[in-house]
């Protein structure tokens, strides 16, 4: 057995045994085997990644060969390089941590057994994804994750709403997923073939039958359904339904940087399309924008979180917008660091407050509950980008190469990024301050059973606050460098560069000062903020009301189309009226004919004498 | 006009008369008398074309077409006196049991 | 004398034949049932009469012993016991009449048409159709014909038995 693919099996046996037998297994076995498994994954992933470095050279696997028809056939390929590396480390050891923390969040829970068993089904299908050679079998994994996070969505599926957010995720999933198909169909056409590889290598030799852009604004639809960017990002607010490990894992750390890790792998075919490139770097930036925007007013601790992830994939789609492939890679990694350690820890305070998740009835958390206060604290700082913690480092480097890059940059851009950092790290210590600092504000119950998580849930929110803090330091572009070159950047900006990195620095703490300042005390100036600006927190706490939006423009018509249309006039009228009407005709034509039949003898036999006089008649004409 | 001619038309105009007054009376015992009229002028032609032919086969023909006439006639007439019995009129119109 | 002779022929076939087609006018116009039966019965004597100026006399005998007879005399007994006050007397056609007269006149012109120029001269030859002649083939080639003609008149016996005693049980029950 290849090393490639035990990586990927491991997790696959991992779900047929606890999702077939998990049940009389008990929950100990259930979780040696969840956990174990991809550990065992991660540990070998380690050793292929030494191996890696050793030899310099990607290494190729074949798993299986899936369809030959004449010469062309597709085959299930593996592929190990520095990005797959990453990626790969990423999806194991993050995955890893979080499965060890699940142990102890959903320790209660009577689907235990089911629950990991869907997490490692979703572990097989994002290293599917993350090691496929081919399109196509990053689409096996792509649709694969998608199933997944349905399941797990709606993984508390008694209650209706849950099923209703899974329905929702997968539907706008496969809203994308056509742009995918459509891409990868017009790829095979022009190249024929699938390989990323040789993809890439195709466009970089020189001019290909198919227009770069046209393909590549194909596949980022693809990634915007998957990375819930702007307009079918409405998925991902309403998925915090689902257990928070699941969004940590999920919907912060792994399955939404697929849209990224795709592009980014695509780096060839996206250096050969600038109009696609442009479009990805501003959606991806009004992305961020509005995301930050809704953010700032919403109430529930997961939903800060989900709109804070909305706002980060957007920073990461403008660095592969602007051609810093590695630098929205690097970005992917910290992201993962800090936003797993923060959702971890929303559910380490879930936890401690027995479900709550509304901030306006938290506070003061933070001496009763220290451990969980000081990692959510460090992983806060990172994501706003304050030195010397990870999210700085990769935060400055995409606002740095929005400015400067020769591939797209400009001020204009650079702004709304920045403006977008400001109110990252604004909202994010409001989120702090409301939840552990201040007075408390709990139901007296709720205050009353405070405690601190047990180890398993304390310990991996401290090893992934230990990243947050150091894995800045990880050379993470330079490392990609030989797979995705950094863009050169002008000339007229180097001046800029110093300065810009003050910047960024003085942006994050701006925000935390203004943060402080507003919620100090007994939260009278956000009360009155809210009542002077009532329209604005109208519209924001509505999500701009794109859900409505979407409802009437497409859901509705959709259903008058189904019913009006189709129902009443296809179904009733034409099909069912068509046969009524045959049986109707039929009838009506045996009456008619009927007539003929009165009784009368003479009538009979004056039509005998009619028909051999014509019959009479009928053979002279023949003969 | 030769005997031939004139006996076929006499068959002809026989068996069409026959038939017409099938049709016309109202009496179910005159339609019997009509059809036997229709039988004779068959039988008629039978015989011009025997005549005409010098075999025996047209007179063998004819005779068995007297038989099949008095058979027919034999069970016919019962039957319409039942119906008569039931129907208490010779009129055909009554007789529309069958009407469909 | 031959020809005289044979002009008699000619005119008596003449006279036949004209009357044997008034009598079959009559039998569809007259309004009472016996007139139309005696009606019928001239023109079946006509008809016989015509069979013998033919030269087939044995077949003109069976047509006045067999039609005339028995069929005729069996309908003139039916006429005798029905009601002469039916109502079927008082109106003789049917609502059927003009369609009737216009289908026969085109079924007749068709017919005639159909059999016109199919006949040459008739030459009558008597001697060849004897009832020696007759007899020999109906036993000789055609005797299938004649047995069948037995069994028919057997199952005409039996049916019409059935059929009077199956009317009659069914009253007396």
């Amino acid at each position: 057995m290849q090393a490639l693919t035990l990586i990927v099996i491991l997790p696959l046996v991992g779900f047929l045994i606890n999702g077939l037998a998990g049940n009389k297994l008990g929950q100990k076995a259930v979780a040696v085997i969840g956990c174990g498994l991809p550990i065992l994954s991660f540990a070998i992933t380690v050793s292929m990644f030494m191996l890696l470095m050793q030899t310099g050279e990607a290494r190729i696997e074949t798993v299986y060969t899936w369809a030959t028809f004449g010469e062309t056939s597709f085959a299930i390929e593996l592929y190990f390089d520095r990005l797959s590396a990453v990626m790969t480390l990423i999806v194991t050891g993050i995955g890893s941590l979080i499965h060890i923390y699940s142990i102890g969040y959903m320790k209660e829970d009577a689907s235990f057994a089911r629950f990991f068993a869907y997490l490692n089904l979703f572990l097989f299908f994002m290293l599917l994804l993350v090691l496929g050679r081919s399109l196509l079998v990053m689409f096996v994994g792509w649709e694969g994750v998608g199933l997944a996070s349905y399941l797990l969505i709606g993984f508390w599926f008694e209650d209706p709403v849950n099923a209703k957010a899974g329905k929702k995720a997968f539907i706008t999933n496969r809203v994308g997923d056509a742009g995918f198909l459509i891409g990868m169909f017009l790829l095979y056409n022009a190249l024929g073939t699938l390989d990323l590889d040789r993809i890439n290598s195709a466009f970089l030799a020189g001019p290909v039958a198919v227009s770069a852009s046209l393909v590549g604004v194909f596949l980022f639809i693809g990634a915007t359904g998957k990375s819930a960017q702007i307009p079918l990002h409405v998925w991902l607010p309403d998925a915090m339904a689902g257990p928070t490990p699941v969004s940590a894992l999920i919907h912060a750390a792994t399955m939404v940087t697929a849209g990224v890790y795709m592009i980014a792998r695509l780096n060839g075919l996206y250096l050969h399309a600038p109009e696609a490139s442009t479009l990805v770097a501003w959606v991806g930036a009004a992305t961020a924008f509005f995301a930050a925007t809704v953010a700032i007013v919403q109430t529930d601790i997961k939903k800060v979180l989900a709109y804070s992830t909305v706002s980060q994939l957007g920073f990461m789609f403008v660095a592969l917008g602007v051609g810093a492939y590695g630098v929205a890679v690097f970005h992917l990694l910290t992201h993962a660091f800090f936003k797993a350690c923060l959702f971890l820890g929303a559910g380490s305070v879930i936890h401690a407050l027995s479900g709550e998740q509304d901030i306006r009835k938290m506070g003061g958390l933070a001496k009763r509950i220290p451990v969980t206060f000081w990692t959510f604290a460090i992983a806060t700082g990172a994501i706003a980008g304050l030195p010397p913690l990870s999210g700085f480092f990769s935060k400055d480097e995409i606002l740095w190469f929005a400015l400067a890059s020769e591939r797209g940059g400009s001020v204009a851009l650079m702004a709304v990024m920045a403006v977008t950092a400001l109110m990252t790290a604004f909202y994010m210590f409001r989120l702090l301050w409301l939840t552990f600092m201040g007075a408390s504000r709990m139901d007296h119950e709720v205050e009353h059973h405070v405690h601190e998580s047990p180890f398993s849930m304390t310990g991996v929110l401290m090893v992934l606050a230990a990243l947050a803090a150091v894995g800045g330091f990880i050379p993470i572009p330079h490392f990609l460098e030989p797979i995705a070159p950094l863009p050169k950047t002008l000339e007229s900006m180097q001046a800029y560069h110093v300065p810009l990195i003050g910047l960024a620095i003085a942006l994050g703490v701006a925000g935390l000062v203004a943060a402080a300042f507003v919620y100090r005390g007994d939260l009278a100036l956000p009360k009155r903020l809210r009542e002077s600006f009532s329209g604005l927190h109208a519209l924001l706490s509505g999500k701009y009301f794109i859900d409505e939006l979407y409802e009437n423009l497409i859901q509705r018509p959709l259903h008058w189309i189904s019913e009006k249309v189709f129902l009443n006039f296809g179904d009733r009228r034409l099909f069912d009226g068509t046969l009524n009407g045959m049986a109707r005709l039929a009838n009506a034509s045996g009456g008619v004919l009927a007539r003929v039949q009165t009784g009368s003898l003479h009538l009979y036999i004056l039509l005998v004498m009619i028909g051999s006089f014509l019959a009479l008649v009928w053979s002279w004409a023949h003969g | 006009m030769d005997k031939a001619q004139l006996l076929l038309s006499l068959a002809v105009a026989m068996f069409a008369i026959g038939m017409v007054g099938v049709i016309i009376r109202r009496n179910v015992l005159v339609m019997l008398m009509c059809m036997e009229l229709m039988l004779n002028g068959v039988n008629l032609s039978l015989v011009t074309f025997a005549h005409q032919s010098g075999t025996t086969v047209g007179a063998v023909l004819v005779f068995l077409i007297f038989v099949v006439a008095t058979a027919e006639i034999a069970i016919a007439i019962p039957i319409v006196l039942m119906l008569v019995k039931r129907k208490q009129t010779l009129d055909p119109a009554a007789y529309t049991d069958l009407k469909g | 004398m031959e020809a005289f002779l044979a002009g008699l022929d000619s005119l008596l076939l003449y006279i036949f034949a004209f009357s044997a087609l008034i009598g079959s006018i009559l039998v569809v116009v007259l309004r009472q049932p016996m007139r139309v039966a005696t009606a019928l019965i001239s023109t079946m004597i006509f008809l016989g009469g015509v069979y013998g100026l033919l030269g087939v006399h044995f077949i003109a005998a069976f047509q006045v012993l067999i039609y005339v007879g028995a069929v005729m005399v069996f309908m003139v007994y039916v006429i005798m016991l029905l009601d002469p006050r039916d109502p079927a007397v008082k109106t003789r056609f049917s609502p059927l009449v003009v369609p009737g007269i216009i289908g026969g006149l085109l079924l007749a012109w068709a017919l005639v048409h159909a059999v016109h120029g199919l006949l040459g001269n008739v030459t009558s030859t008597p001697a060849r159709f004897g009832l020696k002649e007759f007899a020999v083939s109906f036993l000789n080639e055609y005797w299938l014909h004649f047995e069948l003609t037995s069994v028919l008149l057997l199952a005409a016996v039996v049916a019409s038995l059935a059929v009077i005693k199956g009317a009659s049980g069914r009253n007396r029950g």
